[in-house]
């Protein structure tokens, strides 16, 4: 692959959802686009999710064609594993620094068969399962994962060889070192996503300490087919939980963590989660302790009343503290707010529903305006709700804030609504094939 | 017209071949393989006759997924795909994908439905779900044994969008689509553009003047290339299909010439309640509906006129609507027909019995005409206490309460009423600080980026909230004679521990959610479907969250469902997007599911003809045979829709819908109803 | 980007330079490979015969009930152990038949 003077349309900064929603938009428009995502394989956070709301559909039954079409579209060049160094403004559009970080493995050899995986003999928590499921040093990084190309983490590796002994490929290659190259693109998409707020921010709920309170996205994997464990377990011991609760706003709307923001999306998680934990253990009780519920999407209400049907307990309180019994059950200390009273409850296993934050580092290079709750400012939300301070850069899915996924689309597709306008505005050869 | 179709009278003759079916069931993430035993499903299939691989996957339609089907088509020469797997709907296109990919006829490729056909409706029942899936895939196999090779219908794609509505959304879309080259008809039914947007006096959570953005918008729409408007006008007729709408457009007159419209509106004296101040106000039949509106012309109200002259310079001038029909051709149609404000039954929360209840946007236009400084009043007197009640005509729960007149209870949350009320409290205490504001909730929904900073405000600017349950809401009644407060408001506060109270107010405001537009015609017209709720229904929330089931139809704001400005916006541009893929290159493609007619069996007896529920999808055509005139029937393929009445109705069994074949149907009727000793022989 | 032709450094010159460069990160896991070899062995020993709950493995080989979850996790992802059934709330594993560690 060649990488000098890659002369684009759209640069879209960002593989999942919002990103390849983006360049999907764009391309079909016969534009030449630019994928850019700092991770190995696209398909942001929604490839780690089970199902997704209000429709319950397989989540990687909706991911992975999108992934896949992202993948095999002609005028979409997917560049994987590469970071943004800097982007400057030239030419009428923008001139972005990228680097291709090494896998040590030789993407155009590599068939994805996983052998070196299975060869390889250390084991190292795996961020696609949040550290609580296992991969390899080298490894495909998840199942789905486009490219199908194995990575080698060069931090937890001895140097031994086995991975390339046994690739029939030839494809391991030790000698990769990071190699800078430059893309020039008339405008910008930026969808660099979100974080979820830490576990242990708010330190009364012992997130990140106390071994069975866990993060929503733990969960997902816990509820996804390919998960950590094949089931819910609490990750403490292995207990199949028979309680579980799920704090609400546990990293929103806390003026103390400054996080003043609601997050829109935790109430539509914590009951769809509620929903699929009474499918895979009917017996389990599940309690969401909550001040408002916010379920404002287009059949979002009614995805709320069909929980409270199913049994779903919604219990508004407000939690002050959770400390950890004798056999690691989460203790909740809840004020109930409709009764004045504070009560403590026993779970197996508790779910923050933290909110989301921005990505950490995602606006280095790029250094757009941000606004109060940190999010990429945009300056007329009721006039072009995608456009950045920045001419020619858009911003789309939660890097403009939390949404859900839906939305995510929805502005993906208004991002690339505006960015198509604003290359045929600006550039005035032709842009069609 | 179409560039490339099938010739119906000579089908494209397949040359004999070995058959080699790839069956592929796929797990669907668990969603089928939790509940049908997917592998011994594939090793029964794989021993029918035919079948030269039989294979599982967490996901087929995953890259690594799709790879492996591609691979036995190119290594094991496989010939006809057979994948059982979610619903056609989510995923044929994607396979059709990959089997093209692999060089063979998208067309030689069958997709079974295990998820919704199989799994998701039998549970609770493994062993009999694992039979019926054997039984679904053993028919897909007979069925792609007798699969043709087929192309779609190619067709040449108009480069014109009509856009509906010339609200926020209407506007929105219609100026992306213009940027993106493609012309643009927009058709508002009233006189003037806005829509709803022009009614309200700040917008959150940026408190920008509304009728300013919308003058900008409406600037950069007049001022774009290609932008076609027609006010006073509606869509009267719709034929054709997607890349080839014809639309008739009826457009009333604006009644009133502009060198006479000054003279006209001076001298016309009748009067009808003010739709623009929700009937706050009386307004003339010629009319502006705010100054700075657009077109600046005044128009006349015809629904309300009453023919009567008026006097002008002592002449007697009867207003004439002398309507124009347009005809328009356009690629795609974008519904941007947005929405009302639910009008409370008369009772609601005493609405339309006690003169102290209003509704929220009754409220922002009222407070509209209080001048600055002034004090707020309500007939006459002055408001010193004002209960906003939330929720009213959202959120409603069944057998709480009553339906409405069609029987539905508006279940939905309306998701713009939470701040819209909270923005307009903040407003209130900046404008009347002496006032008592309560606001009766359930929950507070302040979600958007800067909502809830207005939510924060509120509490802080001694905005008294008082939390009511869905179930057991708020009572509103007239106070006994003598109180100092008309009204009484009742409710159990959740805030104080399900506490009884009663507050004596001035004014209830009733925070009324958003219902769709009424569009019956277009809905009939389109042929297109309304959810639950009664909005327009997306084709899937997160594939196609702002086109329709039916190609070509696509949804920008409100038609779809509640929402606010910026969400409108950015919809509407992501319409605009949808038009702009589907057209820009200038052509379609349509699925080749549409009936062919086999000469040979024909008889021209017409039966067909008269079946057929389309304009123009097949007529009789004189042939001559062995010098002997005949009648044929002849399909044209861009207008039929593949429904299938016409094979139906055919005595003679002359007529196939492409890919679904009555060979097809009765070899999978055979394999469906196998016998099981037959099914378990195979199995083993 | 492997595209190494001319001046392609030797296999032994390429380690030799990472072993150097990662010096301290290869020390740090070879290190945590013996550790989780040891840990490994002593679950599949364990296990080999009769399947054990998590809290039963950790009891046995004196290690904190999480710690074992994610080596079980992680042996059960590679087809080492498998699940062989419930007693009570928790799930008992077994070392897989027919599989090296």
């Amino acid at each position: 692959m060649s990488l000098d003077n890659l002369h684009v349309d759209a640069l879209v900064v960002g593989g999942g959802i919002a990103g390849m929603q983006s360049a999907l938009d764009l391309g079909d428009q016969g534009f030449q686009v630019a994928l850019v995502e700092c991770e190995p394989s696209i398909g942001g956070k929604m490839i780690t999710l089970s199902k997704v709301f209000p429709t319950l559909d397989c989540c990687s039954c909706i991911t992975t064609p999108k992934m896949s079409a992202v993948a095999h579209h002609p005028n979409i060049k997917l560049f994987t594993y590469c970071d943004v160094q800097s982007v400057q403004e030239a030419d009428g559009g923008y001139r972005v620094n990228l680097v291709q970080k090494p896998r040590y493995v030789d993407a155009s050899k590599c068939t994805g068969c996983r052998e070196c995986e299975y060869a390889c003999p250390i084991t190292v928590p795996s961020p696609f399962d949040r550290g609580l499921g296992a991969y390899r040093t080298i490894r495909v990084p998840f199942s789905t994962a486009v490219p199908q190309v194995a990575v080698l983490d060069m931090d937890y590796c001895i140097l031994c060889g086995k991975c390339e002994k046994v690739c029939a490929a030839k494809a391991v290659d030790f000698n990769q070192q990071p190699e800078p190259f430059e893309i020039q693109a008339s405008t910008l998409v930026v969808a660099s996503g979100f974080e979820l707020t830490p576990l242990g921010a708010k330190k009364e709920y012992g997130g990140g300490k106390l071994r069975n309170v866990i993060d929503p996205l733990m969960m997902e994997r816990f509820l996804a087919p390919t998960g950590p464990y094949g089931r819910v377990l609490r990750p403490g011991d292995g207990k199949e939980p028979t309680s579980i609760a799920y704090v609400q706003c546990a990293g929103s709307r806390d003026t103390t963590l400054g996080i003043e923001y609601c997050s829109r999306v935790c109430c539509m998680y914590a009951i769809k989660q509620a929903m699929l934990i009474s499918g895979a253990l009917p017996l389990a009780e599940i309690t969401i302790y909550y001040m408002d519920i916010r379920t404002f999407g287009k059949g979002y209400e009614q995805f709320y009343q069909n929980a409270q049907a199913m049994g779903v307990e919604f219990i508004r309180g407000k939690v002050a503290s959770i400390r950890e019994d004798d056999d690691q059950n989460p203790v909740v200390k809840v004020e109930l707010t409709e009764e004045g009273r504070t009560i403590e409850r026993t779970h197996d296993l508790v779910v923050l529903s933290l909110g989301m934050v921005p990505v950490p580092g995602s606006n280095t290079a790029l250094n757009l305006p941000l606004g109060s709750d940190k999010f990429i400012a945009i300056p007329a939300p009721n006039a072009s709700p995608c456009a950045t301070a920045h001419p020619g850069i858009f911003v789309t899915g939660a890097a403009m804030g939390p949404m859900d996924i839906v939305d995510s689309i929805v502005t993906a597709s208004s991002a690339a609504a505006a960015a198509s306008a604003y290359i045929r505005e600006h550039k005035k050869e032709a842009v069609y094939a | 017209m179409p560039e490339n179709t099938p010739n119906p009278e000579s089908p494209a003759p397949v040359e004999p071949e070995e058959i080699r079916v790839g069956v592929y069931t796929c797990h669907c993430g668990g969603n089928i393989s939790h509940v049908v035993q997917c592998e011994r499903v594939a090793k029964m299939v794989g021993k029918l006759a035919n079948v030269a691989v039989s294979r599982t996957d967490p996901s087929f339609c995953s890259d690594a997924g799709q790879a492996i089907i591609e691979q036995d088509i190119k290594e094991l020469g496989i010939n006809r795909v057979v994948i059982g797997a979610c619903a056609p709907s989510l995923h044929e296109q994607t396979f059709r994908g990959a089997v093209t990919r692999a060089g063979l006829n998208p067309y030689l490729y069958h997709h079974v439905g295990l998820r919704e056909q199989d799994s998701w409706v039998h549970a609770s029942d493994e062993e009999g779900a694992t039979e019926k899936a054997m039984r679904l895939m053993a028919a897909g196999v007979a069925k792609a044994r007798l699969l043709d090779p087929l192309d779609p219908i190619r067709l040449g794609a108009e480069k014109q969008a009509l856009v509906i509505g010339g609200g926020v959304a209407g506007l929105r879309a219609a100026l992306d689509i213009a940027r993106q080259g493609i012309r643009v008809t927009l058709v508002e039914k009233s006189p003037f553009l806005g829509g709803r947007m022009a009614q309200l006096e700040s917008i959150f959570p940026t408190d920008e003047k509304p009728r300013q953005l919308l003058h900008d918008l409406i600037q950069a729409v007049t001022a774009q290339v290609g932008i076609t408007i027609f006010t006073q006008a509606e869509v009267t007729g719709v034929s054709g299909y997607v890349g080839n709408f014809s639309i008739q457009v009826t457009q009333h007159a604006r009644g009133v010439s502009p060198e006479m419209a000054e003279a006209l509106t001076a001298a016309c004296t009748q009067e009808t309640p003010d739709p623009f101040n929700y009937s706050l106000t009386r307004r003339k039949v010629i009319y502006q509906p705010y100054p700075g509106c657009y077109p600046a012309a005044p128009a006349v109200d015809w629904q309300h006129y009453d023919g009567q002259p008026i006097q002008v310079n002592g002449k007697s001038i009867v207003l004439q609507d002398d309507a124009l029909v347009h005809e328009l051709i356009a690629g795609a149609i974008v519904l941007a027909t947005g929405f009302d404000p639910y009008e409370p039954r008369q009772g609601e929360y005493g609405y339309g019995e006690l003169s102290q209840v209003i509704t929220l946007p009754q409220l922002i236009r009222h407070m509209a005409l209080v001048k600055n400084g002034e004090t707020l009043t309500w007939n006459g007197h002055p408001v010193r206490s004002a209960a906003i009640i939330h929720c009213v005509g959202s959120r409603e729960l069944d057998g709480v309460h009553e339906p409405q007149a069609d029987g539905q209870v508006n279940n939905y949350c309306s998701r713009v009423c939470c701040t819209a009320s909270l923005h307009t409290a903040l407003e209130m205490r900046q404008r009347f600080p002496r006032l008592n504001i309560y606001e009766l909730y359930q929950d507070i929904r302040a979600y958007g980026r800067g909502h809830e900073e207005i939510y924060r405000h509120t509490q802080n600017a001694a905005v008294r909230f008082v939390r009511y349950h869905g179930d057991d809401g708020p009572k509103v009644i007239a106070a006994p004679k003598g109180d100092p407060y008309p009204v009484l408001v009742q409710v159990k506060d959740y805030l104080t521990y399900g506490e009884e109270i009663e507050i004596p107010v001035d004014l209830v405001v009733l925070a009324v959610g958003m219902m769709p537009r009424q569009v019956d015609d277009l809905v009939n017209m389109l042929k297109i479907s309304r959810g639950a709720d009664r909005f327009l229904l997306e084709a899937h929330p997160k594939l196609r969250p702002v086109e329709m089931a039916v190609r070509g139809i696509i949804l920008a704001g409100t038609a779809q469902g509640p929402m606010n400005i910026q969400e409108s916006l950015a919809a509407a541009s992501a319409a605009a997007a949808k038009a702009a893929s589907l057209l820009s290159l200038g052509k379609v493609e349509l699925p080749p599911f549409v009936a062919r007619v086999d000469p040979a069996k024909c008889n021209g007896n017409g039966a067909c003809v008269t079946a057929c529920l389309e304009e123009g999808a097949i007529a009789l055509q004189t042939f001559v045979e062995n010098g002997v005139e005949v009648q044929r029937a002849v399909v044209t393929p861009a207008n039929c829709t593949g429904c299938g009445a016409c094979v139906g109705a055919c005595p003679n069994r002359a007529i196939d819908v492409q890919a679904w074949t009555l060979a097809q149907y009765d070899a999978m009727v055979d394999a469906i109803a196998m016998d099981w000793p037959e099914l378990v022989e195979v199995e083993k | 980007m492997s595209d190494q032709k001319n001046g392609t450094p030797s296999r032994g010159e390429v380690l030799k330079r990472l072993r150097e460069a990662h010096g301290t990160t290869v020390e740090r896991s070879q290190a945590m490979m013996k550790e989780q070899k040891q840990m490994q062995n002593a679950i599949c020993q364990f296990i080999r015969e009769t399947p054990k709950t998590v809290p039963e493995i950790a009891a046995e080989i004196g290690r904190p009930t999480h710690e074992v979850l994610w080596f079980v996790a992680a042996l059960r992802k590679y087809g080492i152990v498998v699940e062989a059934g419930m007693c009570g709330d928790y799930p008992l594993y077994q070392r897989a038949k027919e599989v090296q560690v």
